[in-house]
């Protein structure tokens, strides 16, 4: 409150700017989840404590959109490069190249597809379900 | 003397794996840019290449991520970037909390379903199978629940990535099998069963797709490491 009060102060008109100060802030928020998610050995990682606590921070509005929202973005549109070191694992795996890596490739394929009928069938019904009785509760 | 030269051999490894790592990655983001064939994105181009390197001048894959592990470390925060777009779409979820969350539900007993069953029935080995169980989830929560449930996260990552891949392609032709009348159950199909490159394909369909696969993909992590996690919790 007191901020949308005063004026914009100039750490705040700079973290609405940078990109690479909203991360930081972000990799803050990281860490704190991961210091919560130790101390109390939660089994969840540090990161899902600090989605959570972001996550509340903006429900609450304590945490202004635009004060994340660039850090945010690229650390969701740049995530294949945070993972590419667990990828470049496949080196050491050779013995994928064989039977067995054509039955990983068939398990992959149905998984999948059952996967998406599975999911795809069952929100399309939902969503046709709710669409057919919105008309009689639009009036509650 | 000695410790000097060996933090200063550290540094070199760090600064020049990673140096190749993130020069491929952002050449195959350009590639991928100009021509939009599977093959030509970055998650086939940057690890083939990377890999060519690692066996062309001998290296091995402890050097490699001893050299590029802070990339990985990047996950963490990226999970709680994930909560702006989950934010952003508070309104999708209030009106469609029901379908979603039951897609989510189902389609998460699926993928662990069908990875065990065919798994099982091909006779893939218990390594395999376990690390196979997270396939259909984002890398950073697929990483985590692999570790969480004995898997090996590295090997997760390879399915991860081949389920990425193959279901952005699956995905596509699947749309036109399927009778879906919503932009709800298209977006739904991609997220749920091809993660982060199904989320890419949704975009490319239309705005609200790729809304909607953006906040599955990360309601089925979510959900599946809180459970990974309870699991975890319950074998200790």
């Amino acid at each position: 409150m007191m901020m949308r009060n005063n004026p914009v102060t100039l750490a705040h008109y700079l973290l609405r700017q940078s990109r690479l100060a909203q991360a930081g802030v972000l990799i803050g928020f990281w860490l704190v989840g991961e210091a919560i998610a130790r101390t109390i050995d939660l089994g969840i990682p540090g990161g899902v404590v600090g989605f959570l606590i972001m996550l509340g921070l903006l429900m609450t509005r304590l945490v202004s959109l635009q004060s994340v929202k660039r850090g945010a973005d690229w650390f969701v549109s740049e995530m294949l490069l945070f993972f590419l070191p667990a990828v470049v694992a496949l080196v050491d795996h050779g013995e994928f190249v064989s039977l067995m890596g054509l039955k990983v490739l068939l398990v992959i394929v149905a998984g999948t597809l059952s996967v998406m009928v599975v999911s795809a069938l069952t929100v399309d019904l939902c969503y046709r379900w709710s669409a057919s009785h919105e008309p009689r509760h639009a009036g509650e | 003397m000695s410790q000097d030269m060996l933090e200063s051999d550290e540094l070199l490894t760090i600064l020049i794996w990673s140096a190749i790592t993130i020069a491929f990655y952002v050449f195959s983001k350009v590639l991928y840019r100009r021509w939009s064939y599977w093959w030509l994105s970055p998650l086939v181009v940057a690890p083939v290449v990377v890999i060519a390197i690692i066996l062309s001048v001998g290296a091995d894959y402890r050097e490699y991520l001893q050299g590029t592990r802070w990339l990985l470390v990047l996950l963490g925060p990226t999970m709680v970037a994930f909560a702006v777009p989950v934010f952003e779409r508070r309104e999708l979820i209030r009106r469609h909390w029901a379908a979603l969350s039951l897609g989510v539900a189902l389609g998460s007993v699926t993928a662990l379903a069908t990875a065990w069953g065919l798994a099982v029935l091909l006779g893939l080995s218990d390594v395999l199978r376990t690390s196979m169980l997270p396939r259909s989830m984002s890398m950073p929560f697929a990483m985590e629940v692999s570790s969480d449930i004995g898997g090996f996260p590295e090997i997760t990552a390879i399915f991860v990535v081949l389920t990425g891949v193959l279901g952005a392609a699956l995905g596509q032709i699947m749309l036109h099998w399927l009778p879906l009348r919503s932009a709800l159950a298209r977006g739904a199909l991609l997220g749920i069963g091809a993660h982060a490159a199904g989320v890419v394909k949704a975009h490319e369909i239309g705005s609200e797709e790729g809304s909607v696969a953006g906040l599955v993909m990360i309601l089925v992590g979510m959900i599946n490491v809180i459970g990974g996690g309870v699991f975890a919790l319950g074998l200790l």
